[in-house]
């Protein structure tokens, strides 16, 4: 009897004293992983987790290269099953709730959300495994990559803003407007540079990259050629922020140049080599396998619009990029014409790797800030390296006795060397207002030149509704 | 064991003046109807206002000791039948007490705490009490089964005809949209588990798509294991005012199953065997072509063969053909062998002390379809032993093992599922094994040519599940007065399983090879295992003054949950003998583990007064649980109840009581507590992020709160009982996936959010309209109806994420104002049809209220007629209302080949112009079970095995031989994605119902 009671108080103090109800996940890591020290292992793959997420927005979302190609009167999408891509873009505006309009944005979010965490979890890195230094330097790289996308997802929404995401995920950012967001990625790459500085120029990245950032004539894995990547891409934004036509700002055409020209390794206007036009960052694609992350130009039901091959000048090799097609119509548009990039004959194409930002871009957009910065002679020189290249001959400063004449020049130049390379006409035309009736030809009745896609109703929906969206600058 | 000295003091202080004064012995004996020659055992003898009691022995003895000279009130009460309470006046020392059999259940005790019970005649909640003779009247393929009709409150529903189960319970209607579904099953004390683990069906349906299993596989939820026959009752606490007492796992209700324990007194030994079959229940149809002209037309419409030598062609395919109509349901649903069930048991008790009770079962049901069965195998062995005066143990433990074999049905993508198949092969095509041992590549055109016979013969699913369900309990009586017992309880369960399943598809199948081309060849093999363990414990202190009876009782309940579930499919395995992945040109591996931890501590009193007229309850469950974002916090979950049975009646009138109970419960989050990491390649190498699902750090239960009133009358000398009972169920806090601001970097998060209302009524009547002598007639009857209404919800209305296809058909649909069980479905064109009389999907208007799930309300009729040694009894169950969306029927109108072509087509149109002509209405009498049984007479029983045999008995059964239903599908009770909170009604050419007969003998020894 004793003894039972003993048994029965024994257990009852045993039950009651492991009754600990604390269990974490057994099938997948938790973002509990990023609170605690991470290893060199850790790093790389949630390195690799910002670069995917990147690779998921430029290839994923409709919007990013596909939807600018066609608003930038580059490119057509006539498909019978999917008449959109031609009635929300040169017909009719993008929806915000769905296709052309909800995409470019989630992914851009996701992937700043992933660096966030892991800007957040670098300092506590073991530091047995990851040294001070490349923790700076790892820190460099992560947030030029987080202010990339905060630049991708403004090329896509212009003047209706972009919000910015606090550390903490509990809080919805401000909706900011576009001269506010051009400022915040500025100083986003000026504190990546920082560290990069702070890292020391040979200390390298303690993660292996991936073929983008280091098969295309330039290693990233150093804190040297990431400053290069950092430079270009303030340099570039610099440039749009003295073109921000609600807040311009001359004086930032003298520091995009330094930019540019730090990005260049210091090279002298048209010094540039044409073999080095290719070096650069770069999105890589895989075909099939579990991966299957193809390049999403690769695709039948593309079509180069005509008004973009007419523009070609004779003798341009770059027309070599323009090849025929069967010929596709609908929706008002056709085309028998298309981008080499989307044969779907070639397999190559499927894994065609996209730039992300090239030497031939830089000495581009330096030429641009030259020009801008009324210094046409060093204008003139980089413009000139890239036209000859391509068999055109080079202008003389009597071609571009005006700004108006310079720019000209330089869209074209810029058009047909990062042709299917991403929004950057679409960022042109709009920067200096040709996107509007009277300046380009309707590609078909009511088009209603859109330069911008909206605000996603997902976003909007959870803000309220879309009072209040479209943030002025104060 | 200081505390225990310090408890033991005290309590001795108080019944001091108890244990006084001068004592009597009072013997007696409990009879039954049949006087002296019928001793009823078992029988539990109390003095009335005392603590005082003993038990009867097998001989109907019994003897207990009395304080005091006077005149004393004894209350015998014995499970099946009616209590009695005798005077026995002051010189009174022997007693003889007949007992008068409870036909209408009236006596059961109900539970109201994990150690207390109350006998129904004061319980406060209407909870449903189905004894063993009622469960296996007709055998069932599966408890579920065997309840249904039975109880008030309770819709339960069949997936489909395949053998082995599948039925969905729901107690007081759909209580969530995210959160367990299933009621608590609860056996002697084990929280068992019901989940249902995907058999593989998908990596050769397609159902779902690719290499894993889905909620298409056609599974079982594995409450099936159990054995119905070990089962002594089965008691049904439908919601939280009742289940309150399960806390955080109480809200759709709680099943508490108590299996048979033996008794003292000689060896019983019962031996059942059953042998019989089941046939088609029920058929769709197809067309039958009458003329090479007429296919040829159907071949040039369906399969483009236009042009007059293809016209001639198709004629002449007909015309060579030796039978223009097969029916191919007659043809392929034949599995004729003999189902058989084989039940023995052996139930007695010692001198000692120790009862015991052993069983075993074997059981082997048909499918309908070539090769498909369902075997059991159970063994049971429940042990009590009594240890001094003061110790009671017990210790039940069953052993199961199931193998099914469930063949290929439901939905599909690779066009092998029968009835897919069968929508799309025109009458005059042979299907059947040809002489030389082959089968024909059906030559239909509109399949890979699928031919279900030899996928019947080559593929193999065979399910193999071996469970232990056991548990060990042991009372301490601590201390005992006349006035006071302190009695102490632990149990300890675990019901623990392996689940192996497995899918064989060889390469030589023309399915195999028209759906995976160079991969054809596929295994699937799934393992897992799950452990349910549970421990209670609780210390009950009963005090019985002359004016009231207080019982309080506390304790605490541990329970963990493990599951780990390891999936692996291989594609491309060539060589058909073989069974390992390891041949498999490519393997998918998959696993899934599981752990929960859940603690309870909970207190509760119970009051009796006014000559036990009055019953007030208040109780209360603290729980935490892993589950929750928050581990460590304690979730309260309250209830009070009351219940009065009214003095001063009519004559007529037996008894009334009036009752009104409100509980809470809750159900816990399955999902959403933490932010995941989702993993991504780039060029190869993994790259991590969080998942756009981001995690709740205080996502917690769904609470539901319940009030329930109502009231129970006896009368006409307790041949009438009818019950009424009212509730409203309120959940709150619903567990919901809402979507947040995507420039956060994430997408959606799992919130606590809404409120779903549940009100409903449920009617029982019972009547005894004829027991005289020789003749009864028993006839229980049971109705309810349920209304739900979604009163709020914080998100935009939606589609809840369960399965289902489309709007097309008809979808499930969330939203404010309407039933959670709504069915949204298109219902016309915004504009003009085009020339081919079609509506663009952009174009269809949406009806978010097409149809209703639920039905109108749901009632059983059982009857059961006794004359003499025969037996006649019948259920019906009758089902009014409740929308099913048929898409079965789309198959055979989209391919034109439904029997009645001119309706179908004429509906086939109404779909293209946005009808919503699938949603159908699916109301039904089923006539559920009959049984004609004869008990042998004892002249001839007495003669039989030299004279062993005590009783011998002949049945026939047949279970859901009947339905009457205006619905066009096989069976309104159909759930292509199994059980689900929402969306059951979705019928993809499922596996067809089956009629069951069953003849059994039963003799006792």
């Amino acid at each position: 009897m004793k003894k039972f009671t003993a048994a029965l108080a024994a257990g009852l103090v045993l039950a009651i004293g492991c009754s600990d109800t604390i269990v974490s996940s057994e099938n997948s890591p938790t973002s509990d992983a990023l609170k605690g020290a991470l290893t060199q292992a850790g790093v790389q793959t949630l390195t690799l987790g910002v670069l995917a997420n990147d690779r998921a927005l430029v290839r994923g979302d409709l919007s990013y290269l596909i939807l600018t190609a066609i608003f930038a009167r580059d490119a057509y999408r006539i498909d019978p099953n999917e008449p959109r891509y031609v009635s929300e873009t040169l017909a009719g505006t993008p929806d915000p709730g769905g296709f052309s309009g909800s995409g470019g944005w989630t992914n851009g979010y996701v992937t700043i959300r992933a660096a966030n965490s892991l800007l957040t979890a670098l300092p506590g890195a073991v530091a047995s495994q990851v040294s001070g230094a490349q923790r700076n330097v790892t820190i460099g790289f992560v947030q030029t990559i987080k202010a990339l996308e905060y630049y991708r997802l403004l090329e896509l929404r212009d003047t209706l803003g972009i919000a910015l995401q606090p550390d903490d995920p509990a809080v919805v950012g401000p909706i900011v407007c576009k001269t506010t967001a051009l400022s915040y990625i500025a100083a986003l790459l000026d504190s990546a540079n920082a560290s990069l500085t702070a890292a020391g120029g040979s200390t390298t990245l303690p993660l292996t990259l991936p073929s983008g950032f280091t098969g295309f004539g330039r290693n990233y894995s150093t804190a040297a050629n990431i400053t290069l990547l950092n430079r270009g891409l303030k340099g570039k934004v610099d440039l749009y922020r003295g073109l921000d036509h609600q807040a311009p700002n001359a004086a930032l055409f003298a520091t995009a140049i330094t930019e540019l020209t730090q990005a260049l390794g210091g090279a002298a206007p048209g010094t540039v080599p044409a073999s080095q036009f290719n070096t650069g960052a770069y999105v890589t694609f895989v075909s099939g396998g579990t991966e299957n992350s193809a390049n999403p130009i690769d695709d039948s039901r593309i079509g180069v619009n005509p008004k973009a091959q007419a523009a070609l000048q004779a003798g341009d090799t770059r027309s070599s990029k323009i090849i025929p097609r069967s010929t596709i119509a609908g929706g008002g548009v056709t085309t028998s014409v298309t981008y080499v990039g989307a044969a779907t004959s070639n397999t190559a194409n499927l894994t065609n790797p996209i730039a992300i930002l090239r030497d031939e871009a830089v000495v581009l957009l330096r030429a641009q800030a030259y020009f801008e910065n009324n210094q046409f002679v060093p204008g003139l020189a980089d413009l000139n390296s890239v036209r000859t290249t391509y068999g055109l001959a080079a202008l003389t400063p009597a071609d571009v006795l005006t700004l108006a004449a310079a720019r000209q020049a330089l869209l074209y130049e810029k058009r047909f060397s990062l042709f299917f390379e991403g929004p950057q006409r679409l960022v042109d035309l709009r920067a200096y207002g040709l996107l509007k009736d009277g300046v380009t030809p309707p590609e078909v009745a009511g088009d209603p030149f859109n330069t911008a896609f909206p605000i996603p109703k997902n976003e909007a929906d959870a803000r309220g509704g879309r009072a209040n969206l479209t943030p002025t600058c104060s | 064991m200081k505390i225990r000295t310090i408890i033991l003091g005290a309590l001795a202080v108080l019944a001091a003046s108890a244990a006084q004064a001068q004592q009597r012995r009072i013997t007696g004996r409990v009879t039954g109807e049949g006087g002296a020659s019928e001793p009823v055992g078992g029988a539990s003898i109390s003095v009335v206002g005392t603590t005082i009691g003993a038990y009867s022995g097998a001989d109907g003895a019994f003897a207990v000791t009395v304080p005091g000279s006077g005149s004393v009130i004894l209350r015998v009460r014995r499970i099946g039948y009616t209590q009695r309470t005798v005077p026995v006046s002051a010189g009174q020392n022997d007693i003889s007490i007949a007992l008068v059999r409870d036909v209408l259940q009236l006596e059961a005790q109900v539970v109201t705490g994990t150690a207390t019970a109350v006998s129904s005649q004061n319980a406060a909640n209407a909870v449903s009490v189905v004894g063993a003779e009622a469960l296996t009247r007709v055998a069932a393929p599966t408890i579920d089964n065997a309840l249904q009709g039975k109880v008030a409150g309770a819709i339960i529903s069949q997936n489909s005809g395949a053998p082995g189960g599948g039925t969905q319970v729901q107690l007081r209607g759909v209580s969530t949209l995210l959160g367990a579904y299933s009621p608590l099953y609860v056996v002697d004390g084990v929280i068992v588990n019901n989940s249902t683990i995907a058999n593989g069906l998908n990596v050769i349906s397609g159902a779902a798509r690719g290499n894993f299993s889905s909620s298409q596989d056609q599974s079982v939820n594995r409450i099936a294991d159990l054995n119905p026959n070990d089962i002594e009752s089965i008691q049904i606490l439908k919601g939280p005012s009742a289940s309150s007492i399960y806390g955080s796992k109480g809200t759709n209700g709680v099943i508490l199953i108590t299996t048979k324990q033996g008794r003292a007194g000689r060896n019983s030994i019962d031996i059942t065997q059953r042998v019989g079959r089941s046939t088609l229940g029920n058929k769709v149809g197809a067309r039958c072509f009458q003329s090479g002209a007429e296919y040829a037309g159907w071949a040039a419409a369906q399969l483009g063969a236009t042009s007059a030598a293809d016209l001639a062609a198709s004629a002449a395919d007909y015309d060579a053909a030796a039978i223009k109509c097969h029916d191919y349901e007659d043809e392929f649903y034949a599995n004729n062998s003999l189902a058989y069930e084989t039940i023995a048991s052996l139930r007695g008790g010692t001198s000692g002390g120790t009862t015991y009770f052993l069983s075993g079962l074997s059981k082997h049901d048909n499918g309908l379809a070539p090769n498909d069965f369902y075997n059991k195998q159970s063994f049971r062995l429940n042990l009590g032993q009594t240890v001094g005066s003061r110790i009671t143990l017990h210790a039940n433990s069953e052993l199961l093992h199931t193998l099914t074999q469930r063949g290929v049905s439901g939905n599909d993508n690779n066009g092998i599922s029968p009835g897919d198949i069968f929508s799309a092969t025109p009458s005059f095509i042979e299907l059947r094994r040809q002489a030389d041992g082959s089968f024909p590549i059906n030559s239909s055109g509109l399949l890979g040519g699928s031919n279900p016979f030899q996928n019947s013969d080559i593929i193999k699913t065979p399910e193999n599940v071996y469970r232990l369900i056991g548990s060990v309990s042991g009372n301490l009586s601590i201390y005992a007065s006349a006035r006071q017992t302190v009695d102490a309880s632990l149990t300890a369960g675990v019901d623990s399983y392996a689940d192996n399943a497995r899918i064989v598809s060889p390469a030589t199948g023309y399915t195999e090879q028209g759906s995976f081309g160079a991969q054809a060849g596929t295994l699937f093999n799934s393992d897992a295992n799950i452990v349910n363990a549970n421990v209670n414990a609780s210390v009950v202190h009963r005090l019985v003054m002359p004016a009231f009876t207080a019982q309080t009782s506390g304790g605490f309940r541990r329970e963990r949950r493990q599951s780990n579930i390891t999936q692996i499919t291989g594609r491309g395995v060539i060589f058909p003998t073989v069974t390992s992945v390891d041949a498999a040109a490519s393997t998918y591996p998959s696993q899934a583990q599981g752990l929960a931890k859940d603690f309870a501590i909970f207190a509760q009193e119970e009051f009796f007064a006014l000559s036990e007229r009055l019953l007030l309850t208040a109780g209360v469950n603290g729980e935490r649980s892993s589950s929750n974002g928050n581990q460590s916090k304690y979730f309260a979950y309250p209830k009070f109840s009351a219940s009065y049975r009214i003095p001063m009646l009519p004559s007529f009138v037996n008894e009334l009581k009036a009752r009104i109970a409100y509980g809470r419960a809750g159900n816990l989050p399955a999902a959403g507590r933490q932010t995941f990491l989702t993993t991504l390649l780039y060029e190869g190498t993994t790259g991590a992020r969080a998942s756009t699902v981001k995690g709740s750090p205080d996502i917690h239960p769904e609470q539901a709160a319940e009030t329930e009133g109502g009231f129970d009358v006896t009368a006409l000398n307790s041949r009438v009982r009818f019950s009424a009972t009212a509730y409203r169920k309120v959940i709150t806090d619903l567990l919901l996936q809402a979507a947040i601001a995507p420039s956060t970097g994430f997408t959606s998060q799992f919130i606590n959010g809404g409120q779903l209302t549940n009100r409903g009524t449920e009617l029982e009547l019972d009547l005894t309209p004829v027991q005289s002598g020789r003749f009864t007639w028993v006839s229980t009857n049971t109705f309810s109806r349920l209304r739900s209404n979604v009163d709020s919800i914080p998100v935009p209305p939606f589609n809840p994420g369960v399965g289902s296809f489309s709007t097309s058909y008809g979808n499930a649909w969330i939203e404010q104002g309407l039933p959670i069980t709504t069915i949204q479905a298109y219902n016309g064109c915004k504009t003009a049809l085009s020339s081919s009389g079609a509506c663009a999907t952009a174009n269809k208007i949406i009806d978010s209220h097409a149809g209703d799930a639920n039905p109108d309300f749901n009632a059983g009729f059982s009857n059961e007629i006794t004359f003499g040694p025969a037996r006649l009894s019948a259920l019906l169950e009758w089902r009014k209302g409740g929308d099913v969306v048929n898409l079965t029927n789309n198959y055979f109108d989209s391919t034109n080949l439904a029997a009645d072509t001119l309706t179908s087509q004429t509906r086939y149109a109404a779909w293209r112009a946005g009808r919503p002509v699938y949603v159908e209405h699916a109301g039904f009498v089923k006539l559920r079970e009959v049984t004609l049984g004869y008990d042998l007479p004892t002249r001839l029983t007495s003669n039989m095995l030299n004279g062993v045999v005590q009783s011998a008995r002949i049945e026939l059964s047949g279970r859901n031989l009947k339905t009457w239903t205006k619905y066009t599908g096989y069976d309104p009770e159909v759930s292509n994605f199994g059980n689900q909170p929402l969306g059951r009604f979705q019928d993809v050419t499922p596996y067809p119902p089956s009629r069951q007969f069953l003849i059994s003998v039963s003799t006792s020894f």
